[in-house]
């Protein structure tokens, strides 16, 4: 299996405060890892490296085989590869449901307008909400906007989604939903990287799950194992405290 | 520069008196604003639109006819009552000193209407229901609760309507009140570099907005400093 | 003191006859000062000191002066310098019309800069990530989505920012300009009717005046239909 993300002895500082430690992590094409811990552990600041919203300061991250630098080129090309769904959504407010898909597959991509919308139309139906084409977001319920963000994110085909905490901002009755869409993805061999409290979804949909604490990986491991018997303390405490209601 | 010297006594009496006028009007400005805040919070409609009518008169006229429509009003009306005491006085005015600085207060005032009125309705309503859960009177709820927050809120607007007071004074020079841009135009007419004189009373300006600014800037952070850092 | 209604009604239209200079100024000197407050925004926004310098201090300067005093330093300032007196420029620079515009335009322009800043600053930053995270370059980041989010949070300000200028537009008075105020000015030399002469034109100002708050609403109603009111 192809390696699609290659994170190497990477560690990422805020002036002296230092957030993410010798990170070490290869994703392949095609698995879904779910990354979780407790929060200030760098998760967030790990997923938002690979797509370059964060620098790293030190050691290597590769996508698709290609290395990210400073070449704002090469940052582009990734970021085509790779769609982001954020915790708040982040739908252009000025825009149609349909506009926000299409922007990028037009601008980016060059598409002609029809072809963009075709596109769009189908990821629409995809997350089930079709009708809602010419709403603009603030019409939306929470969990149809992340929807949206979604299809808006796979309107540019990338080879791999990251979800930085997709349902933390949602009311519970909503959550389902998006998961819902994310778990289809996942069936359809979509490579993801899910930062996420959703243990439900971790265990059912990850290939392994990735745990971190004050910016290091402690452990790395299937859903099985992980929930099991965790093998470091760290992780049985966040388990202990995550599960307990 | 050295054309300037024999000059800076008239700017430094000039500068004097532009502070003064500021100083006033800022006091007539700030009674005005707060008794035009309360008037709109008010019950009573009346007193709402006594207060919605000065604030939109006062905020729509251009500020230098503003000042000649009181300078020369003023005038007419204290000459017809006075001559009603004495009828062998010709004309008497207010001086420009008072002519502007109570029409910069009244100008100003308006403006500080809105920036009180939205302080007020700005303090979080949580906080006063709780005060007055834990049975705090109305007027202890307003001390201890309100204010200190409106004045957090009304400060950086507050700010700049003290700039606002601060460069309307250079109006007062065209109804003859003697400070530093009515000397700079009657030096001009003896030395004769416009440009020089004009500049140096513009720096002068901006010498004592920046001194203003600062001023601000430092209330600002010390009104605001319990709201740093909650994580 | 006989306060004169009529004396109202009457010279409405006579100060009606500098309406068309003061809606001139005004309208010219928005229109220049809104490219070159683009401008000094831009040179603000920047990343290279030598650009963000000038504008600071441009604004700066002209922020912290009273428009009398700018106005007055154009006009019978520049004068003083012989170059200026033999340039090309002359013709324009010596116009009091002209010397209103360049100081109105040149201080407009330093306060609207700063008022697209706060729109700039305003937009909420998810947004720009969401369009990075798309692949969209900076250029179209900015003109497809910071900029306008910008001018829909700045249209309130820019809009106070207008009364301002036109109030403004009296100040041309004291350099011979015939606009309303000046208008009036010289209807009060003639009459001694102080009053009736400035609140007349006080109340065509007021007009003005609701006219362009009434136009600015319905622009920001307009501009801000795609959010809806909870």
């Amino acid at each position: 299996m192809t390696d699609i993300i290659v994170l190497e002895k990477m560690n990422k500082f805020y002036g002296t405060y230092h957030a993410l430690k010798d990170v070490d992590l290869t994703i392949a094409k095609g698995e879904k890892v779910v990354v979780c811990g407790p929060s200030g552990s760098g998760k967030s600041t790990m997923i938002r490296c690979i797509n370059r919203l964060e620098e790293h300061n030190s050691g290597r991250i590769l996508v698709g085989g290609e290395e990210l630098t400073d070449d704002e080129k090469k940052i582009d090309l990734v970021r085509r590869e790779v769609g982001m769904v954020f915790q708040s959504f982040n739908l252009f407010p000025h825009m149609t449901v349909l506009e926000n898909l299409t922007l990028a597959p037009r601008l980016v991509r060059r598409m002609p307008t029809p072809e963009a919308e075709a596109i769009a139309m189908k990821y629409l139906n995809r997350v089930r909400i079709p009708d809602q084409a010419h709403k603009y977001p603030s019409q939306l319920s929470g969990g149809q906007q992340q929807r949206v963000a979604i299809a808006r994110a796979l309107c540019m085909n990338p080879e791999v989604m990251l979800f930085d905490e997709p349902t933390s901002a949602l009311d519970p009755e909503m959550i389902s939903e998006v998961l819902d869409v994310m778990t289809d993805l996942a069936r359809e061999g979509m490579t993801m990287v899910c930062v996420t409290h959703e243990m439900g979804f971790a265990r059912s949909v990850a290939d392994r799950i990735v745990f971190m604490d004050r910016g290091e990986i402690v452990e790395v491991s299937t859903p099985a194992e992980f929930f099991a018997a965790p093998k470091s303390e760290r992780a049985r405490t966040f388990l202990g405290q995550i599960l307990a209601h | 520069m050295s054309l300037l010297d024999g000059w800076w006594d008239d700017f430094f009496f000039g500068l004097l008196t532009v502070l003064q006028v500021f100083c006033i009007a800022l006091v007539i400005a700030v009674v005005c604003g707060l008794l035009g805040a309360s008037a709109k919070l008010s019950n009573s409609r009346l007193l709402r639109g006594i207060a919605q009518a000065y604030t939109i008169v006062f905020r729509g006229a251009p500020e230098l006819l503003v000042l000649l429509l009181f300078y020369f009003g003023m005038a007419i009306t204290l000459t017809w009552f006075v001559q009603v005491f004495d009828p062998s006085v010709k004309f008497i005015d207010l001086p420009p000193f008072w002519a502007g600085s109570i029409a910069i207060g009244l100008i100003v005032g308006a403006y500080m209407t809105e920036t009180f009125r939205g302080a007020f309705l700005g303090v979080d309503r949580g906080q006063v229901e709780a005060a007055r859960a834990l049975s705090l009177k109305r007027h202890q709820i307003f001390r201890y609760v309100r204010f200190p927050q409106m004045w957090r809120l009304a400060l950086p607007n507050f700010g700049n309507h003290m700039l606002s007071i601060m460069k309307d004074t250079a109006l007062v020079s065209i109804i003859g009140l003697e400070e530093i841009l009515f000397v700079a135009k009657m030096a001009n007419s003896i030395i004769h570099r416009p440009f020089l004189l004009y500049m140096t009373v513009a720096l002068i300006y901006l010498a004592v907005t920046t001194v203003i600014t600062s001023v601000v800037a430092w209330l600002e952070l010390r009104a605001n400093r319990h709201l740093r850092g909650a994580r | 003191m006989n306060f004169d209604v009529s004396l109202i009604a009457t010279s409405l239209p006579k100060i009606l006859h500098g309406l068309g200079l003061t809606l001139n100024l005004l309208v010219v000197s928005t229109l220049i000062g809104l490219v070159l407050a683009v401008g000094i925004l831009l040179m603000r926004l920047s990343k290279r000191a030598w650009l963000v310098w000038p504008a600071k201090a441009y604004i700066y300067f002209f922020r912290g002066t009273p428009l009398l005093v700018q106005l007055f330093v154009i006009y019978h300032g520049l004068p003083q310098f012989g170059f200026i007196r033999h340039s090309i420029l002359w013709p324009i620079l010596r116009e009091p019309y002209w010397c209103s515009v360049i100081a109105l335009s040149l201080n407009t322009a330093a306060y609207v800069s700063e008022i697209l800043r706060g729109g700039v600053l305003g937009v909420d930053k998810g947004f720009v990530e969401a369009g990075k995270a798309l692949g969209l370059s900076k250029f179209q980041r900015a003109s497809r989505i910071t900029a306008p989010l910008a001018v829909r949070l700045a249209l309130p300000a820019y809009g106070n920012e207008i009364v301002s200028m036109l109030k403004s537009t009296a100040l041309a008075s004291t350099v011979t300009l015939m606009e309303m105020t000046g208008v009036a000015r010289t209807i009060v030399a003639d009459t001694f009717a102080p009053y009736e002469i400035f609140i007349a034109a006080t109340i065509i100002y007021l007009v003005l005046v609701w006219i362009i708050q009434t136009g600015f609403s319905m622009i920001e109603t307009y501009a801000n239909r795609h959010a809806r009111r909870t």
